[in-house]
């Protein structure tokens, strides 16, 4: 075919160009969902308690992923400065995935359990009263926003159509569910059977009385990177 | 996408022949020069490249697999080799590290020096957004600084480790009423005196002296600050020792955790406070530990080094 | 001439460049306002004022959308719809479809500027419009589609122009990207969940936003400059093999190279792989580009004495080579070991997309304007000074974000004697601080430029009338 004849015709071009740019993606895309290996085979990664989904939602919401990646990569530096490296199997219930692009702050895979949460609250309201050197906006109006909650089984509901595994059970417990990890000392039986007893349960805003934006984004912080017990993880060849 | 070869290459290159947006301003033609040889060569070159590329690491996809490459190279088999090679070079530190006790390491120069350095880069992303860099303490309150010689849970060597292994909870427990504590406002008040008057800020003497009876009586402040103030570490309660695990500060030495202001004061009474260092070894929350134990020996040399170990 | 005769009974659309040309000139400004105060928000943090609407996290899309898609995209619908049209000696397919296109891009515009700093979005980068938004883009892209592709089918010449295959094939592939990276399931009115997840969520993320790079400022800038250097040359285009090696190739190697974004991740190392290599392939057929660009000049290399239109084309595809090198080279997996999470990554871009896209664009429409307004340029001294404000400010910018990028990846890696960390985190981010301010400084040159731009076209167009 010579090329004069492609030039000549406008719906032969767009076709040829369609071929042309889809098989890239075809050959990158299409295995990940069926080579067995992309995933690893790991315990203890559970779907998000309804406390911590909401406050992925305001993570996603103030967009933390501009400046902070969630993905320790396999280096000698990053292992010894963040912890043991991510694993693809940490962010497999995580849509839309947070690894980030960009490290103007430090990388928060495994943030879970470093600080208080009395930190986390300072942090929050003014960054630079607790790390000088930091160029992180401050976010006071977390702690004032009283957390709206009132959606949160439509959303486990739509993330468990994509594969989520959320039961009717922790659906229906939602709200409760909510409460109980943000109140301490509240009867957190259910919230453990479901989630596992691992969950962080605090005032995680320092306000006993009220559940606020501070209380989601903290539980959710929390929590990341503590799933998987790697005392016990073996490197899997993928 | 064969070429359009009917032009051949001529030392004066001619157009292709065709012609557009002509009707205004200079017509677009385009020369049919060859391909330029380096550009083609170095694309060549690329490509070739690339295959040696697919050959050598894992490339390509397959049904439920890929090809792995003839290096048998992993992104993570390089980091064992990194962490491995790592290891080796500190082992000579490391070995003794683990076996000697922190007394023993820090009557060792070399060891110690080895240790503080670890120890500062641990504490340096883990420690210091809470401490500060190099402990200084925090604007924040709430967080004790570390360089100073005032410490809340004990500046032993064994008393650090102990506070970076399993963590510490601080509390202060709620006094008013409206915060479900058992005392009244004006209780409050007068306590909030008498703690003033304990490091000489300026205070009403008679409510101190109300104050002092109720520190010592009714309120029991005495069980865990002591009977002068002076604190868990330093004083006694009653006579007798105070669990060291108590964390009450010493209310005498003008250093205060939360604030020194009168109102400061009152609130750290009236509402208490919850002071949490989290466990970065065996009760740290979640799976597993965020140190190992290697680190938090160094690290806890380190808090020791900086000036207010005992 | 014979041409000029051909379009008598049909007049070219003009009406809708010249909006998008406007267009382009007031979003350019204002994504590159915002985009300099997220710098100096990075010097000075107190200039996120406490406020969730101003907040670095919410506005760092907006700015990345004000350029790309609110400038850029109008760019490219002006320029486009003027080459197409002159090429093909054709009015524009359909008057509705271009109105609809110019009023829907508009209104996605600003449904954007609306919903980022209310804190709605879908966190994936690039692509954070909410899901109504993006059914609103879906719809105005084929129209564009349409009208493209319909005043190809009508052209007068047997021949399509070499600028319209790049056309073409950004218009083409961006749908493509588009629709695949934004499924969705929504929870409401505002509010979705990508279908994907963790690591195929990432790779197609990237596979998009690569490829936004690939399609959106190369392939369809290459059509504008394809267009503008010769035309403002008055050169013939150096090599027609050239073309169309150099197109398929770079068509067909660009969508491949999206996985080096995901080096050293959990994304599997095949694709890794896969991602560098292409890359690397991808860099000959991409300089192919601007050797065809800056081949054309050759025998006019006197007119960059007198015409700063020529000096702005001429200097842009410079940083095309020049971004076009360092991306394969970044993409090298150790190169990115160091490179990535830093800000080397951003200089790279901007080198890319101040010293690329803004450049080339800045000389099409110089080139334009006069055109639609059948007048001559106000000042040819200010399009200078717009030229060098803009050069120096791009300058300063790019060395500073190399020397803190390679400076922070190697601060990250450092080791003491004792082979223990050098230095915390915060440290890094410390040392920092003067590399930001000089990118600031340099942000505000190029604004300086652009206002220098903006008055010098008010001036032309006011003296001139539409065609």
């Amino acid at each position: 075919m010579k090329h004069a004849t492609i030039e000549k015709n406008a719906a032969l071009m767009s076709i040829l160009v369609l071929i042309m740019v889809a098989i890239g993606g075809l050959v990158e895309i299409v295995p990940l969902f069926f080579i067995e290996s992309t995933i690893e085979t790991v315990q203890g990664i559970r779907p998000y308690t309804p406390l911590e989904l909401k406050g992925r939602d305001l993570y996603i919401r103030e967009g933390c992923y501009n400046c902070h990646s969630q993905m320790i990569r396999p280096f000698r530096d990053e292992v010894e400065r963040y912890g043991h490296y991510s694993l693809a199997a940490e962010s497999k219930y995580d849509h839309p995935f947070q690894w980030g692009s960009k490290r103007t702050g430090p990388d928060l895979a495994r943030v879970g359990g470093k600080y208080s949460s009395l930190w986390h609250q300072e942090h929050m309201r003014r960054p630079r009263n607790v790390v000088p050197e930091s160029v992180m906006p401050d976010y006071p109006w977390l702690e004032e926003n009283a957390l709206d909650y009132d959606d949160i089984a439509d959303r486990m509901t739509a993330m468990s159509r994509i594969g989520v595994p959320y039961s009717e059970e922790m659906i229906k417990n939602a709200i409760a569910d909510l409460k109980a990890q943000a109140t301490p000392d509240s009867d957190t039986d259910g919230l453990n059977t479901r989630y596992g007893n691992k969950v962080p349960l605090d005032d995680f805003d320092g306000q006993p009385k009220r559940i606020t934006e501070l209380d989601a984004m903290v539980a959710y912080l929390q929590m990341l990177g503590t799933l998987v017990d790697f005392s016990s993880y073996q490197a899997q060849a993928r | 996408m064969a070429d359009n070869k009917k032009e051949t290459v001529k030392e004066t290159v001619e157009t292709t022949g065709h012609q557009w947006d002509d009707d205004e301003g200079y017509p677009l033609k385009e020369y049919n020069n060859p391909l330029p040889r380096w550009w083609l060569y170095t694309f060549y070159a690329t490509i070739v490249w690339s295959v040696i590329y697919w050959i050598l690491y894992p490339a390509w996809p397959l049904v439920n697999d890929y090809t792995r490459g003839v290096l048998g190279w992993s992104q993570y088999s390089q980091l064992e080799e990194e962490l491995a090679e790592a290891r080796e070079m500190q082992k000579v530190w490391d070995d003794k590290l683990a076996t000697l006790s922190l007394e023993q390491i820090s009557n060792d120069n070399t060891l110690l020096q080895y240790a503080i350095s670890g120890g500062k880069a641990v504490f340096g992303d883990n420690c210091a957004p809470c401490h500060g860099s190099g402990g200084v303490g925090s604007h924040a309150k709430g967080f004790p600084a570390l360089v100073d010689d005032d410490w809340l849970f004990g500046g032993t060597l064994a008393d650090i480790e102990e506070s970076v292994q399993n963590g510490r909870t601080g509390t202060m427990p709620a006094h008013e009423e409206k915060y479900d504590g058992a005392l009244n406002a004006q209780q409050v008040d007068v306590l909030t005196d008498y703690v003033l008057s304990l490091s000489g800020l300026g205070h009403d003497a008679q409510k101190a002296v109300a104050g002092k009876e109720l520190f010592e009586g009714e309120a029991a402040c005495v069980v865990c600050h002591g009977d002068s103030g002076k604190g868990s570490l330093k004083d006694v309660a009653f006579g007798d020792p105070i669990d060291r695990s108590v964390g009450a500060p010493d209310l005498t030495d003008a250093i205060w955790l939360y604030g020194g202001d009168r109102t400061t004061i009152r609130t750290s009474i009236a509402k208490g406070r919850t002071g949490k260092m989290p466990a970065w070894g065996e009760g740290f929350s979640g799976f597993g530990r965020k140190l190992d134990p290697l680190s938090i020996k160094e690290v806890t040399l380190y808090v020791h080094s900086l000036g207010g170990g005992r | 001439m014979d041409g000029a005769s051909a379009t008598q009974q049909e007049t070219y659309d003009y009406d809708v460049v010249r909006k998008f040309t406007i267009a382009a000139v007031i979003y350019g400004l204002v994504g590159f306002l915002i985009g300099d105060l997220l710098a100096w928000q990075l010097t000075y943090p107190d200039l996120n004022f406490s406020s969730p609407y101003l907040s670095f996290g919410r506005i760092r899309p907006l700015h990345t959308s004000a350029v790309i898609f609110a400038f850029g995209g109008s760019v490219m619908f002006a320029t486009s719809y003027y080459v197409v049209q002159r090429t093909c000696k054709a009015r524009l397919f359909s008057d509705a479809l271009s109105k609809f296109t110019f009023w829907g891009w508009n209104l996605v515009v600003v449904a954007v500027v609306v919903t980022y700093p209310l804190g709605l979005t879908q966190a994936k980068e690039y692509a954070e419009p909410i899901w109504p938004i993006d059914v609103l883009v879906t719809l105005v892209w084929v129209a564009y589609f349409i009208n493209f592709v319909g005043t190809l089918a009508k052209r007068k010449e047997p021949h399509i122009y070499v600028a319209n295959w790049f056309y073409l094939a950004f218009i083409i592939t961006v749908a493509m990207l588009h629709i695949v990276n934004n499924l969705q399931i929504p929870v409401n009115w505002t509010d979705s969940y990508s279908v994907f997840s963790g690591v195929q969520d990432a790779m197609i993320q990237w596979w998009y936003a690569h490829n936004a790079v690939g399609f959106f400022l190369t392939a369809g800038f290459l059509g504008l400059m394809y267009y503008f250097v010769p035309k403002q040359a008055e050169r013939p285009v150096y090599s027609y093999r050239l073309s169309i090696v150099h197109f398929w190739a770079i068509i067909f190697l660009y969508i491949w190279a999206g996985p080096h974004h995901l080096h050293y991740t959990a994304l599997p190392d095949w694709a890794s792989t896969l991602g560098a290599t292409f890359s690397i392939m991808l860099l000959l057929p991409s300089w192919g580009g601007m050797i065809n660009g800056i081949m054309t000049l050759s025998g006019a290399w006197h007119k960059l004495r007198t015409d700063p239109i020529l000096r702005f084309l001429v200097i842009s595809l410079s940083f095309y080579g020049m971004s076009t090198f360092e991306g394969p080279m970044m993409s090298i997996k150790s190169v990115n070991a160091l490179s990535h999470y830093t800000d080397w990554t951003v200089g790279h871009v901007h080198s890319g997309a101040l010293g690329w896209v803004a450049m080339v664009s800045f000389g099409a429409i110089y080139h334009l304007v006069p055109r639609l307004w059948n007048t001559s340029i106000h000042s040819v001294g200010l399009i200078n000074l717009h030229f060098w404000l803009s050069t120096i400010g791009i300058v300063l910018y790019i060395a500073a974000m190399w020397i803190s990028g390679i400076m922070q990846g190697l601060m990250w890696r450092a080791y003491d004697q004792y082979g223990n960390l050098t230095y915390s985190f915060a440290e890094t981010v410390e040392a920092m601080h003067p590399y930001y301010f000089v990118r600031s400084v340099g942000g505000v040159l190029f604004i300086l430029g652009s206002l220098v731009m903006i008055y010098n076209l008010t001036k032309t167009i006011r003296k001139g009338h539409p065609v």
